[in-house]
């Protein structure tokens, strides 16, 4: 064995050294595989068995190019007879992902090999959709590091069922929020290690949260599949709440690992003697280690809505079964001291999207964001734990305030309906704290300017006031009214009595100016009678009496007022003649200086007394 | 002139009369004086409040009532007696000015809406005296208007009866416009509108309800005016404009 070897390959060296340029039938093959799954990686090979220049692929359009082209030659001798061939093969190889299902052709190569162009066969690939376990479409995609192994060869077909990764629903049907379990499987025959996530599956519409922890993850059991056995592993598991309701897919999970595979029993030349030559575990050991890389099938999860009717005011999405309580860790207090108020939701659920409780406090209260602290478990059947708020409310203000209940709707799956729960009532009783920094804050010192710092209010009336009945005023009061009342009666009574002796006044005066001529003409009567006696006293008497009478009652002016200018006034007011009023003083004149002038009077009494008489009834006429 | 001494006679006999019973209170008064010099506050409240329960008031009773709220720190018992002794004398200048520091030392600093400045200028004719002060001017006027018009009709003197016709007509005019201010000072008085917040701390409620929507908070001390009442319910409005509902347990009318 070992010689034969050895001479094959000292033959192989000689014969290469000779030269490569023989003549021989260029061929050149394109070979892929005919039927692939949608999604699926395979490899496209374009082989030419010389040495080749200048290759040009063709363009695939309905695949996914992962990578090419790579370049590989083999080379190998034959020996048969003592005839030494030698072949070369040189290859081109795309890695492509089939997209979307139908039947491509692929076009042909072109590559020069001696100045000569020589074109690849078409090929027509047909991509159907994949079978519903992922465990199969797995292993034909061989990662371009293993390609010298192989000899550029596909990859081998036997690892395809040895090792897969599947992936289970606990309920493909949940409610909105309800959990729902999500295990990736690892499935083998063979011994696997070095596992490593390539793509994570994306959950679109679900909030996720991880069950395993990084290193744990051998849950290893074995399970008989078509009387296969296959180790089983959990390699991933995950609790999915789904936010929307409706059909949401959650992509496959793609890993890679290393596993040792039974190394393809496979010739190229179909030759008996050389397939035993080969598979001769010198130059074949049965296993090697190769890298796979695997994708789970991906899942579609139907999401019902949560009943529509009977929603609570202020559901918030919590869906579960929960528990919801409160305390608080004082009720009386100084402004300034805080209150410390806890609610705690725990139970199973959706409960880390419970973040938010409605809560108001009293305006006066200086309040924080709360504290929530989240204290989570995972367990079988999804998540449990406990969602804790912590409210920290500092009151500045004294008085009595009511926490209002906070209430906590969710959706009992037990029960399948909603629940509220509400917290108890709590009476806070904020007494004025001692510190000074309550009052700071609104004290009117600041509010208003400097000047009233250190004021203070005026002092008490000590000096003795006047108090009045409580609700009496003298505004309204009967005593009010009477004060004005009395003095316009008063004021009336007055007017009344004054323009009745007004009248009585005109009366008198009425009748003494139609008694004056008779008047006149009494005492001239008299004092003609004197005049025949001779009396010159008595009749100067009755003459001034009569002219000064007649006037006063005539012009009702008082005795005491008459003067010649006075007289002389009321004359003219009355419009008497000028030439009678000069007449009339000079008879007033003559009369009193012939009263009072000594010496003869009796000489001018006849004249005194016509002229008086004259006067008079002038007068009397001219006031008619 | 007889029934006008007898009347004057009748007018000294009324005043002594309402004056003899509050004279008794003066002794109470001066206690209570003492007590308020001394210290003790509580002790003067009492003393001041007995005088009040006995029917009596005064602009200078309640301001000495304030005051020693005052000084006890209860802010809006003392602005309650502040705002009534202002009520019975709104011209007081020492009540006006403790009105003013103590409403710097309560929580809520309203900005009162500004009034046109007809009606600034006319309330502040109004607060110018007290109602009996008033009463008084009017009754002044009305005298002095009707001895003119005397004068008008008894003198003969033209120029005298020119002048008293002319003052006549002026002080009856007067008289009129200070009657109808004195009216307003007594509807003021009689038509009481205006409260005290006591309770430290109320939400004041968008309607009569408590589950209603809180609108603002006022504190103790601050003053509201009462627009309407539905049972135990008050509708209020603060001095910026603002209106809602409060329970009338909270409050103190002035």
């Amino acid at each position: 064995m070992m010689i034969r070897r050895i001479i094959i390959i000292v033959a192989g060296m000689i014969f290469l050294s000779l030269g490569t340029g023989h003549a021989q039938n260029v061929t050149f093959e394109a070979s892929a595989k005919t039927v692939v799954g949608v999604g699926e990686t395979f490899a496209v090979s374009f082989t030419v068995n010389a040495q080749g220049v200048i290759f040009r692929g063709p363009a695939f359009p309905n695949f996914m190019v992962i990578s090419g082209p790579n370049g590989s030659t083999s080379s190998s001798i034959r020996m048969i007879n003592g005839r030494t061939t030698m072949s070369i093969a040189n290859s081109y190889s795309y890695y492509l992902q089939a997209t979307k299902e139908g039947s491509y052709e692929i076009q042909p190569a072109t590559i020069t090999v001696d100045n000569k162009v020589y074109k690849s066969n078409s090929l027509t690939i047909k991509v159907i959709q994949n079978p519903g376990s992922s465990g199969q479409n797995p292993g034909q995609n061989t990662s371009p590091q293993n390609r010298n192994q192989q000899q550029g060869q596909t990859g081998p077909q036997s690892a395809s069922n040895d090792v897969f990764v599947k992936a289970f629903i606990s309920n493909a049907a949940p409610l909105q929020g309800e959990g729902i379990i999500v295990t990736y499987k690892i499935f083998t025959k063979v011994p696997i290690s070095q596992i490593a996530f390539t793509k994570l599956s994306s959950f679109p519409g679900f909030w996720s949260q991880n069950l395993m922890k990084e290193n744990e993850k051998n849950n290893q059991s074995t399970q008989i599949i078509d009387g296969q056995q296959y180790v089983v592993a959990d390699i991933r598991k995950i609790v999915l709440f789904p936010l929307k309701s409706g059909t949401l897919t959650i992509d496959p999970l793609e890993l890679q690992c290393v596993a040792q595979v039974k190394r393809p029993t496979k010739t190229r030349t179909g030759d008996p003697f050389f397939d035993d030559f080969f598979n001769d575990s010198f130059f074949n050991n049965s296993y090697s280690t190769i890298e796979k890389s695997l994708k789970s099938n991906p899942l579609v999860v139907n999401v019902k809505p949560l009943p529509a009717e009977n929603i609570p005011v202020g559901f918030n999405g919590a869906v579960g079964t929960f528990s919801f309580n409160s305390t608080i860790d004082k009720t009386k207090l100084k402004t300034n001291d805080a209150i410390n108020l806890k609610f705690t939701v725990s139970g199973e659920g959706n409960i880390q999207l419970i973040d938010k409780l409605d809560m108001t406090f009293p305006p006066d209260f200086e309040t924080y964001d709360p504290k929530i602290t989240s204290a989570i478990n995972p367990i079988s059947s999804g998540i449990a734990g406990t969602q804790t708020f912590e409210y920290l409310v500092i009151p500045r203000k004294p008085g009595n305030f009511t926490l209002k209940p906070v209430t906590f709707t969710y959706f009992d799956l037990k029960k399948r309906q909603y629940v509220s729960i509400s917290t108890p009532q709590y009476a806070i009783n904020v007494e004025k704290g001692s510190g000074e920094s309550a009052a700071i804050t609104y004290s009117g010192v600041n509010k208003e300017d400097i000047k009233y710092i250190g004021s203070d209010i005026r002092h008490i009336k000590n000096q003795p006031f006047t108090l009045q009945k409580t609700g009496v005023f003298f505004f309204g009061s009967t005593f009010f009214y009477l004060c004005l009342l009395i003095p316009l009666l008063l004021f009336i009574v007055l007017i009344i009595f004054w323009k009745k002796q007004n009248a009585r006044k005109a009366d008198i005066q009425l009748m003494k100016n139609r008694k004056a001529t008779k008047v006149a003409r009494n005492r001239l009567r008299k004092a003609e009678k004197f005049l025949k006696e001779q009396n010159k006293e008595e009749f100067y008497i009755e003459i001034s009496q009569a002219l000064w009478g007649y006037l006063s009652d005539k012009f009702n002016i008082p005795l005491a007022e008459l003067s010649m200018e006075s007289v002389n006034d009321a004359l003219i007011k009355k419009n008497v003649n000028e030439e009678i009023i000069r007449q009339f003083t000079e008879t007033l004149n003559d009369t009193e200086f012939a009263r009072f002038a000594p010496g003869e009077k009796s000489l001018f009494m006849d004249k005194i007394f016509n002229e008086a008489l004259e006067i008079i009834s002038k007068i009397e006429r001219e006031l008619r | 002139m007889r029934t006008q001494r007898r009347l004057l006679l009748f007018l000294v006999f009324l005043v002594t009369l309402i004056s003899a019973g509050a004279s008794g209170y003066q002794v109470i008064i001066d206690r209570a004086n003492k007590a308020y010099s001394d210290g003790s506050y509580a002790n003067s409240i009492d003393l001041y409040k007995e005088v009040l329960k006995n029917g009596y008031e005064s602009a200078e009773l309640y301001y000495n009532i304030g005051n020693a709220y005052y000084k006890l720190n209860d802010y809006s018992s003392a602005i309650l007696y502040y705002e009534r002794g202002n009520r019975l004398d709104p011209g007081n200048e020492d009540i006006n000015f403790n009105l003013k520091i103590v409403n710097n030392k309560i929580a809520d600093k309203i900005e009162p809406l500004p009034e046109l400045f007809y009606k600034r200028w006319y309330d502040a004719l109004v607060s110018l005296f007290s109602l009996d002060t008033w009463a008084k001017i009017v009754v002044i006027l009305f005298l002095l208007s009707i001895f003119m018009a005397s004068i008008y009709f008894i003198s003969r003197i033209l120029i005298l009866r020119k002048i008293s016709f002319w003052l006549s007509i002026i002080l009856f005019f007067s008289f009129l416009f200070t009657m109808l201010t004195a009216f307003q000072s007594y509807s003021r008085l009689k038509n009481q509108h205006e409260a005290i917040v006591f309770s430290p701390t109320i939400t004041v409620k968008s309607s009569p309800d408590e589950k209603s929507i809180d609108l603002f908070v006022i504190h103790e001390g601050t003053k509201v005016s009462i627009i309407d009442q539905i049972g135990n319910w008050y509708e209020i409005r603060i001095a910026n404009g603002s209106v809602g509902w409060l329970q009338s347990s909270t409050i103190e009318k002035i």
